[in-house]
């Protein structure tokens, strides 16, 4: 009897509710508009309409509330929530709060309870960008052609060329018999070998024989002796990686600054890797869920041993496996390159040597250094991306800010040469600066001890 | 019978040869060829080096394993003699030992299981803010801020960086709506991450943290950081904030 009174009642409330609510919503698009403005305002910080996040997503909350028979309550609980879980007459306010490991939320006793309807009115009239039809261009990265397809290409290639050849010798062949078997001097013919003939047909041709040769012979130790000298130039070396992770995106739409990932390079000789956490601390709210690159946002969470579906908004769970990334910028071992010295010591910009990453899409590679030359800002030099002849320019070019007192040690050299060696620093500054290589940047054992 | 056997020979020899040059597909994960590959390649552990092969020795378990390693349990980076400096960056004195549990230390931070966040309440910024100091702090505040922090919280701290304009990530609150929060809170917040931040302490070291604590109060107050002739502090929250 009773129970069923209460569910009368709470039923009678639904209805209300209802009935306001579409009345309300039928107002106009003003208050459409009202609702996005104060979701935008007041809890898009913690709610997103479809993903939970620090809060549960809000689409169709209200159905949620309402299936938990407590339909009424959710504007209470917006409007304050501390006070409706102390009253206790809600299970569902406290069922929240646990499951969402005690975040609490804000009391926001000054919104109306018509500015709360409108503010659910307009997320439950939200899309889900998961369930919408995935975008057509995402700014992923368009990956190139597949490594085995083009290998199986050249494999086509070849055997296409052997079987040509097969074709000539065989034609060739029959011809040559023909020859004999119709010729007149058999005796002569038959007793010619090959290599006979070809020396022969030499002899008789010797001059354009002896020029083609030379020709040959020359252009042959020509193309040796250039393959030699590009043995360990990397221009363009571009290696696969096993995630597909577009620079354009991060560096470039996000204007994520290369230094957040990238940490070390302020502070060490190697720019640094970023470990899976540092991608998680985007990754974990970014899932990319109905966007084309999704798995690979998968492998940053198996990397991580991160569970999206575990709990409200996810959850480790420890199984954590390396990423092995391959190293595209290798300098040889007899050589030392600290990137402190130059980012933060030389002031160098990143862009100087590794080219415009906002607008590099598919993996890293090697800037070859007519790339690097188009950047505006950038230093032009000559000489192959990563080569000793390409420091050195670099060296000789860059000018070295002396006596501002940013640096104690160019300070002191500033402080020597101004007060000690007047005719030096004279000689120094006859092209307007004082290089690199004027300062020791051309001695061998500056980069080979 | 001898002439097409010659004849044969010579043929295979020319197609053999003609495969031998076809194999050589190029592996594009290789650089190419070196010229003297002991000198190229170091046999002490460099960072991002593959130690699977040293000088000819192939070692099967060091293939394509990372050789980034993470420094030995209970050690702190070495930084200088200055006992106020070498003080400022000693381990967190919250969960000193948090950063040891698994490869990358703060999986898994749960905020509500302990009140270590409520007692960071009454932690104290180290890092004083003096007149003398003020500038620099500042300066060198920005230029972390920008580096770690701007591309969500924005230049200016309203929660609108490039990140949440492009719509890639949602929810970062605008620091001038953080007035309740204390110097110890923010650090916390920074060093273990806090909601759907994430944790920043492989990032930054405890002295470039403490400097952010200082920089972000800006957003909250102008006059932070701010002080007149005499040397005084304009605001009395920098005062609270470098006691002791």
């Amino acid at each position: 009897m009773k129970i069923s009174n209460i569910q009368q009642l709470n039923r009678f409330k639904q209805l209300i509710f209802l009935v306001l609510t579409v009345a309300i919503s039928t107002f106009s698009n003003e208050f459409f508009a009202q609702g996005e403005g104060l979701f935008k305002a007041k809890c898009a910080v913690c709610h997103q309409p479809h993903k939970n996040g620090t809060g549960p997503k809000l689409f169709e909350a209200r159905k949620r509330w309402e299936a938990a028979g407590e339909g009424a309550l959710i504007i209470e609980w917006v409007k304050n929530n501390a006070k409706l879980r102390a009253s206790g007459k809600s299970a569902r306010a406290n069922e929240i709060f646990n499951e969402y490991k005690g975040s609490v939320m804000t009391a926001f006793t000054d919104l109306k309870d018509e500015e709360v309807i409108s503010i659910l009115d307009w997320v439950d009239a939200q899309p889900d960008p998961a369930t919408a039809a995935p975008p057509t261009t995402g700014g992923a990265v368009t990956p190139g052609m597949d490594p085995e397809e083009e290998s199986a290409l050249s494999w086509i290639w070849i055997i296409l060329g052997v079987m040509f050849v097969v074709i000539i010798m065989a034609v060739g062949g029959v011809r040559r018999q023909l020859n004999i078997a119709t010729s007149d001097q058999l005796d002569v013919q038959e007793k010619l070998t090959y290599g006979e003939e070809f020396r022969a047909w030499a002899w008789k041709n010797r001059l354009y024989v002896g020029i083609s040769t030379l020709v040959i012979v020359i252009s042959l130790v020509v193309g040796v002796l250039q393959g030699l000298s590009r043995i360990n130039v990397v221009e363009n070396y571009q290696p696969s990686q096993p995630i597909a992770f577009p620079h354009s995106v991060h560096a470039g739409l996000n204007g994520i600054d290369c230094k957040y990932c990238h940490n070390s390079v302020t502070k060490s000789k190697s720019a640094g890797i970023p470990t899976v956490n540092v991608c998680m601390n985007c990754h974990k709210q970014i899932s990319g869920e109905g966007k084309p690159y999704a798995s690979e946002v998968q492998k940053i969470y198996a990397a991580a041993g991160w569970d999206p579906k575990n709990g409200p908004t996810g959850a480790y769970n420890n199984n954590t496996k390396p990423i092995v990334w391959n190293k595209v910028h290798v300098l040889p071992d007899h050589v030392y390159f600290n990137h402190s010295q130059h980012v933060v010591v030389g002031g160098v910009d990143c862009k100087q040597c590794h080219g415009d990453m906002t607008q590099m899409q598919e993996a890293v590679k090697v800037q070859p250094v007519s790339e690097l030359n188009k950047i505006e800002g950038n230093i032009k030099l000559s000489k192959p991306t990563l080569t000793m002849g390409w420091c050195i320019e670099c060296h000789g070019a860059k000018d070295v800010p002396l006596g501002n007192g940013k640096n104690a040690y160019y300070d002191e050299i500033h402080r020597r040469l101004k007060d000690n060696d007047k005719t030096l620093y004279r000689k120094y500054l006859k092209d307007g600066k004082v290089s690199v290589s004027e300062l020791g940047g051309w001695e061998c054992a500056k980069c080979h001890y | 019978m001898k002439k097409t056997i010659n004849m044969a020979v010579n043929f295979s020899i020319i197609v053999f040869t003609i495969l031998l040059f076809g194999a050589c597909t190029s592996d594009p994960d290789s650089s190419g060829y070196e010229y003297m590959p002991d000198m190229y390649r170091s046999p002490s552990i460099e960072t991002y080096v593959d130690y699977g092969e040293i000088r000819g020795r192939e070692n099967k378990d060091l293939k394509s394993k990372l050789s980034a390693l993470t420094p030995p349990r209970n050690t702190i980076p070495f930084c200088g003699t200055d006992s106020t400096e070498v003080r400022l960056m000693l381990p967190n004195l919250r969960k000193a030992n948090a950063a040891w549990k698994e490869s990358h230390g703060f999986y898994g931070v749960d905020l509500s299981k302990d009140d270590e966040y409520l007692l960071a309440a009454n932690d104290i910024n180290p890092y004083k803010l003096t007149a003398v100091n003020s500038a620099s702090m500042m300066t060198n505040g920005k230029e972390l801020f920008t580096a770690m922090c701007q591309h969500c919280h924005g230049e200016k701290g309203d929660g609108n960086g490039p990140m949440v304009a492009s719509g890639a990530y949602v929810g970062v609150p605008a620091y001038a709506t953080l007035t309740a929060l204390s110097d110890g809170q923010i650090y916390y917040s920074i060093y273990y991450g806090k909601n759907m931040m994430g944790a920043h302490n492989s990032l930054l070291s405890k002295k470039e943290i403490w400097t952010l604590v200082h920089y972000v109060r800006q957003f909250q107050d102008p006059n932070y950081g701010k002080f007149d002739a005499n040397g005084t502090a304009m605001k009395s929250v920098v005062a609270d904030s470098t006691m002791n």
